[in-house]
């Protein structure tokens, strides 16, 4: 028998166990691994295309209004009244006014709380050097972080292209410096709203569908009962449309914007509008969040 | 210069748990479990679970103190779970992902960075035994794989004890064998294991000592050897004419060793507080008797006598 040459010859290892000796993270690593991880499961990343459809689909509409908006401005550069009827919308009213960040939020903020609790995954998580309080950071983080890039997104698709087609870009930038901090601002106020509003209504149940019906119930039925009672105040606003809950969060936007209540609240002529939709908005916020810190205090394993 | 002994797994004094509603998990539990593998025996409602969310830092005790691999629970609560693997007998898996998705994403969890999860939960996936599979969503995994991507989960971050409850729970014959190999060779790895079970015949195969708790007391702790020596029972079977276990056990009653029969040709001799020349005795005894001897032995006993005798005092 002829010895193959060393080169030839293999070797089979036994790899066994190696043990780790790198870095090693505590809480503050571990939750934001569990806000990054649910970003991704969020945007459908490392998942099937389905899952990827819906919230880029998503992302398409909010910005499509800012293209048609360049695009109509770019067409009509040289002659304003090409198309007298047009109506350019401004930063602040493209701040929250889409339902598809609702429609997200619906989506998403089931899908990345509801299968924890019902595939009992908590007990594991738990395990790790996580608190229910980083679990509630993390998950209404991730949703208030992509609310945040799907709602300021399109405004720099806007600015970026009323600033291209205007007649002096510079002369355009120093005359909306403002919404430079008002767009983040109150985008970031809507987006931390709305997610914790989502991920609070979600961890009420297990299963995803009935989470998304819940905070798009929330919606419809506050708006329509706000609408009915306001009606009843005639032509003027009225203290109740507070109860308007998706509404409170543009209260806010408004005085971000503009200092005080826009024509186009429900609270516009409202004695103290203002103090009402940040107080309401305060209340709903820490409500849902408190309601979250309560789910997540303590779990089974 | 000696080496360094890892710590005890273990530490527990008075440790007490009562829930608000009123019902005492643990009653003043003391224990000091070496490093190793270590079975954690008891009925259901015993307190295993109670203790295993103690030693995860997930509760306080009511009363009593609580170290674990060398480190206080109470000092620092939270973070002694990056060293900890905790593997629940329930489904516990997202489904929807895979299992190699899922090591890593626990990797990440106890604090490795991105890349490091992902090279661990390669490793540790091999180790499991779950290659090709690894990269299928674990909704489709039959309960074998499913164990081996928990167990592969609770390692990932190299822990330097890991708790397993039930590991072989639903596991086919084949399955449990492989699952009890897997267990078996974690201390050797550096990984001390506290292994829950009811099954007894695995906590003799995979551990070094054992732990006996019911309703919240510490039944017994110690070495399995040990445990299962000292039987003190003699077993001796004798013939050569009739009626050879009843003389036999009368002479023997008589110099003050109490005896049973067992049957026809065997009977068992209480030894305990006698030492080895006690044999001797036994064995003058028959030859004075005129008996035939035939076998004399000590009697071994399975942690089942063990489990069984103590929690019956």
């Amino acid at each position: 028998m002829t010895a193959l040459p060393p080169t030839l010859t293999g070797a089979v290892y036994d790899r066994g166990y190696r043990p780790y000796q790198g870095m090693r993270g505590g809480r503050r690593e571990a939750t934001t691994a569990l806000w990054r991880l649910s970003v991704r499961r969020a945007l459908g990343l490392r998942r099937s295309w389905r899952q990827k459809v819906f919230p880029w689909t998503l992302l398409a509409i909010t910005t499509v209004p800012a293209i048609v908006n360049v695009g109509v401005g770019y067409a009509i550069r040289d002659d304003p009244f090409e198309i007298p009827d047009f109506e350019f919308f401004t930063y602040r009213e493209y701040v929250g006014v889409s339902t598809a960040l609702l429609l997200f939020v619906a989506l998403t903020a089931p899908d990345v709380v509801c299968p924890d609790r019902a595939q009992r995954v908590l007990p594991l998580l738990f395990a790790r050097p996580l608190t229910g309080v980083d679990y509630v950071l993390a998950k209404v983080g991730a949703i208030a972080t992509i609310v945040f890039g799907f709602g300021f997104l399109p405004h720099v698709v806007l600015f970026v292209g009323q600033m291209l087609v205007s007649d002096g870009a510079l002369d355009y930038l120093t005359d909306n410096a403002a919404v430079l901090w008002q767009v983040p601002v109150s985008v970031a106020l809507l987006a931390l709203y709305y997610a914790a509003i989502g991920v609070a209504l979600a961890s009420l149940t297990d299963r995803r569908i009935v989470g998304g019906v819940a905070i798009l119930g929330l919606a419809l039925v506050t708006s329509t009962v706000a609408a009915i009672v306001t009606s009843a105040a005639g032509d003027d606003g009225s203290a109740l449309d507070v109860l308007n809950v998706l509404a409170l969060p543009l209260g806010v936007r408004d005085l971000v914007f503009l200092g005080h209540i826009g024509p186009d609240s429900g609270l516009s002529g409202v004695d103290g509008g203002g103090i009402l939709a940040v107080g309401g908005y305060l209340v709903v916020l820490l409500s849902a969040l408190a309601l979250l810190f309560h789910r997540y205090r303590e779990v089974d394993l | 210069m000696h080496p360094q002994l890892p710590p005890p797994m273990l530490r527990a004094a008075g440790l007490t748990m009562t829930y608000p509603a009123g019902a005492t998990a643990l009653a003043g539990l003391t224990v000091d479990v070496p490093a190793g593998s270590v079975g954690l025996v008891g009925a259901n409602g015993a307190g295993k679970t109670t203790l295993f969310r103690l030693m995860l830092g997930l509760m306080q005790p009511t009363a009593g103190w609580l170290e674990v691999a060398g480190r206080g629970v109470a000092a620092d609560p939270v973070g002694v779970r990056s060293r900890r693997g905790y593997m629940p007998e329930h489904d516990c898996l997202p489904l929807d992902q895979t299992a190699s998705d899922i090591v890593a994403t626990f990797g990440e969890l106890a604090g490795l960075p991105p890349r490091a999860a992902r090279q661990r939960a390669s490793d540790v996936l091999d180790l499991a035994g779950l290659d090709e599979a690894r990269f299928r969503p674990v909704g489709g995994f039959s309960t074998g794989m499913r164990q081996r991507t928990k167990l592969a989960q609770a390692l990932v971050a190299d822990p330097e004890l890991v708790l397993l409850d039930e590991p072989t729970a639903g596991l086919d014959p084949v399955g449990r064998e492989d699952m009890l190999d897997l267990v078996g060779r974690l201390a050797g790895f550096g990984i001390s294991v506290l292994l829950a079970t009811h099954l007894l015949d695995d906590v003799q195969r995979v551990c070094d000592h054992v732990v006996m708790i019911d309703r919240g007391h510490l039944v017994l702790a110690g070495p399995i050897d040990q445990l299962m020596q000292t039987t003190g029972l003699m077993r001796v079977e004798v013939g050569g004419r009739p009626g050879a276990v009843g003389a036999l056990a009368a002479a023997l009653a008589e110099r003050g060793l109490e005896a049973e029969a067992v049957d026809d040709h065997n009977l068992d001799v209480d030894t305990s507080g006698h030492d080895e020349a006690v044999f001797d005795v036994v064995r003058d005894m028959v030859a004075d008797l005129d008996l035939r001897l035939y076998s004399l032995s000590t009697r071994h006993r399975s942690l089942d006598d063990v489990f069984l005798q103590e929690a019956a005092r």
